[in-house]
Parts: C-alpha cells; sequence; structure tokens
C-alpha cells in the first residue's frame, strides 16, 4: 500500500509536469493524487466494488482540490486535472476493446459495462464535490490568509 | 482606438489565453467580465464556448466596440490559466494599468515551459507509476517506463507536424501495444496487458472528462457536450488503436494471447 502511495504521487507529479502546472503546486497536486488513490483503494479492499470506490474517491478528490485551491489560490482545476488521472478507468478500456477483438462478446459487454459505470461514478462523485458553496471554501482560504487590510 | 475597444482587447485576450489552455468556461466569462468592470466598463456582454469568444461593449454608445475570437482546443497548459488567473485579480485590486498587464499578458504567452528532455522523462515516469498501480510488477513498470517516454517522445513530434487528434491517439496506442507486445513475443516474460494499461495513460482523456464535468455543473451545455464527445471519441480512438495491433499480432502467428 505504502510504496502503491508512493507510485502515485511520483506518478501524479509526472503528469503535472506534463500539464504544465506551476512549480510550486507540485508537492498540492502529488498530495491531492494520493488521497484519491488512498480513498479508492481503501474502499475497494472492504468489498465496495471499483464502481462505489471510484464515486467516493473522486468526492474526496474535488473536496480537497477546492480547499486547496482556496489556501493556494490556485484555479482548481490545477488540483483537479492532474489528481483525477489515478481514477480513470483506462484498464476497463483496455479489457474492453481486447474482449472485443478476440470476440468474447460476454466479457466485452460486462467490462465495456463496467468501464462506463467508473466514468459515470467519477462524473456523480465530482458533481457531489462542487454543490458544496464557494464560500466555505474561501472562508478556509480567509482563515489562512488573513487581509492585510 | 478608442479606449473601450483597448480594453476589450486586453480582456478577451486574457481570456483567450485560459481557454485555449484548458481554463473552463465559467471561468472564462468571469474572467473576460472581471477585467472589463476593473476598467470601468459595465455595460457588457460576453459568450464563452469551448472553441469561441464574443463579446461586447457599450452597446449603446459611441464607442461601441464586439469582438469574435476563434479559440481552438491546444495543448493544456495549467501554468497559463494560473497566470491568466493572477493577472485579472491584480486588475481586479486596480494594480496593474492597461499597458502594464498587456505586457504581463505576452510575457505570460511567450513563457517557452518545460525543456523537452523533461517531459519525455515524466510522460515514461506517469506511465510506470499508473502502471503500477493498476497491478503491474516493477519489472513490468521498467518496461513501460521506456514506452511511456516512447509515446511522449511521438506526441511532441505529432503536436509539432499539427497530426490529427484521432490519427495521433491511434498510433500512439498502437504504439505502445505493439512495443508491448513485441517485447512480450521476445520472451522478456512481461504482464504484457498491465504494461499496456500503464503506457495508454498519457491518452486517456481525463483532462476532457473532467472539464466536461465542471462545463455541464456551471450550466454551460453546449461546451460540456464539446468536451464529452471529446472524451467519448478519445476512448474510442485508443480502443480502435489497441485492438488493431492486437489483431494484427494474432495475424502474424502470435496466436491467442493468454490473460
Amino acid at each position: 500500500m505504502i510504496s502503491q502511495v508512493i507510485m502515485c504521487m511520483l506518478a501524479t507529479v509526472a503528469f503535472a509536469i506534463l500539464f504544465h502546472v506551476p512549480r510550486t503546486e507540485y508537492f498540492f497536486c502529488a498530495v491531492n493524487g494520493a488521497v484519491g488513490w488512498i480513498t479508492y483503494a481503501s474502499w475497494n479492499m472492504h468489498g465496495a466494488g471499483p464502481v462505489a470506490a471510484s464515486l467516493w474517491a473522486a468526492l474526496a478528490l474535488t473536496l480537497l482540490a477546492r480547499a486547496f485551491s482556496a489556501i493556494r489560490r490556485m484555479p482548481s482545476t490545477v488540483f483537479l486535472i492532474t489528481g483525477i488521472f489515478s481514477l480513470v478507468p483506462g484498464s476497463g478500456l483496455y479489457y474492453t476493446s481486447y474482449f472485443l477483438i478476440v470476440g468474447d462478446l460476454a466479457r466485452f459487454m460486462e467490462k465495456g459495462t463496467e468501464t462506463l459505470k467508473i466514468a459515470g461514478a467519477i462524473v456523480l462523485g465530482m458533481i457531489f464535490g462542487l454543490v458544496l458553496p464557494q464560500g466555505w471554501f474561501n472562508q478556509l482560504g480567509k482563515l489562512l490568509h488573513p487581509p492585510d487590510h | 482606438m478608442p479606449r473601450s475597444k483597448e480594453i476589450l482587447n486586453l480582456a478577451v485576450s486574457i481570456g483567450e489565453v485560459m481557454l485555449e489552455s484548458g481554463g473552463e468556461i465559467y471561468r472564462v466569462q468571469e474572467t473576460v467580465g472581471h477585467v472589463l468592470e476593473a476598467y470601468g466598463i459595465g455595460d457588457y456582454h460576453v459568450f464563452v464556448i469551448t472553441n469561441g469568444i464574443f463579446a461586447t461593449v457599450h452597446e449603446q454608445r459611441e464607442d461601441a466596440g464586439s469582438m469574435v475570437r476563434y479559440v481552438p482546443i491546444g495543448e493544456v497548459n495549467l501554468q497559463r490559466v494560473a497566470a491568466a488567473n493572477q493577472l485579472s485579480r491584480e486588475i481586479s485590486a486596480g494594480e496593474c494599468k492597461i499597458e502594464e498587464a498587456y505586457e504581463k499578458l505576452l510575457a505570460c504567452r511567450k513563457d517557452k515551459g518545460l525543456p523537452k528532455w523533461l517531459l519525455i522523462l515524466s510522460g515514461g515516469v506517469g506511465c510506470a507509476g499508473f502502471g503500477y498501480l493498476m497491478g503491474a510488477r516493477p519489472y513490468d513498470s521498467f518496461f513501460s517506463f521506456f514506452l511511456g517516454m516512447f509515446l511522449e517522445a511521438f506526441l511532441i513530434l505529432a503536436a509539432h507536424y499539427k497530426t490529427s487528434k484521432f490519427i495521433t491517439n491511434i498510433l500512439g496506442s498502437a504504439l505502445i501495444t505493439a512495443g508491448s507486445l513485441i517485447f512480450y513475443a521476445a520472451g522478456a516474460g512481461i504482464l504484457y496487458d498491465r504494461v499496456i494499461i500503464g503506457g495508454i495513460m498519457p491518452l486517456l482523456p481525463g483532462v476532457s472528462l473532467t472539464t466536461a464535468i465542471r462545463d455541464l455543473f456551471g450550466g454551460d451545455y453546449l461546451s460540456g457536450g464539446i468536451r464529452l464527445t471529446d472524451a467519448l471519441l478519445t476512448s474510442m480512438c485508443i480502443a480502435i488503436g489497441v485492438g488493431a495491433a492486437v489483431k494484427a499480432f494474432q495475424m502474424l502467428g502470435g496466436g491467442v494471447l493468454p490473460l
């Protein structure tokens, strides 16, 4: 688990570099990616299945991204885009097309449906994270950056 | 040039930088509005979609101005989004004259960004890391690392020659799959499927998906739809590339691959 978290942080920073994130924000992107992965992995470990786990992970990630955005005074996209990559169902996409090619239609349907469900769960999780009013996060930012005047 | 036109040009240019670098619609719309207001223009209309900005100011007056910008979806560059955001904040706080703002915007546009070798290296690290998360062994991640670097170099080259996005995604995922299968067939003893999954990571439409949700959530259904279509088509292209390479491998005598 610890090695996974470290690898997740490393990979997230690598993607942050690919998306030209400002250098000062690498660490926060990494933390966001790691929190997403830890949430996903721990829900998955307790038998929630990848769909529910993705939903909770996307929710955790979105809330943290918004908190970071208020604290660091950065657009929240910076943390959200880089963090979400550990959840995007790449393996589902691969197996779906693999089963289609080898002609195993039953497993193609199964994997395809699961991949779509995971994508839908990420969408839902992010939407739940976005409905909290921005004012709450701004309060958090004000707490840490007292106004000068 | 009337002053209103000058202000409008500045505001729309800041919005343009944000939009082409991956900013969300509502952010662009708000930013353009904030900049116009900061320079004393209260009567304005701004309409933004994924690949265009339309704005008018002072419609009823002598110095009326309007502007249309076509903004093709560019490379994601969050540094620029952040810089434009910061600039708009400074302008709103009244800390920035128009000329000064123009200069800052120009500097932000000229920013060359990171060296190519660093991008290629991080492509490799990203593929290896995410491959490991998806169940690859460290030994497999080693191969993902090299394939990832290869893919990133290919992507940079494709961007340089302005290759169509579809072709880039199909060829990119086919390259990764073919590379992994070649190593597998050569007897490297890798879990070839994990290597592929790690390798296609940089192609996955994570950015489009995220931006689509944010746009839809902000009520910009048209822009959200555009991004969602982009995400769907990209996934299909990746599937086509992977599928084609696997099929070719089978037809060349590789037989049915064990899972």
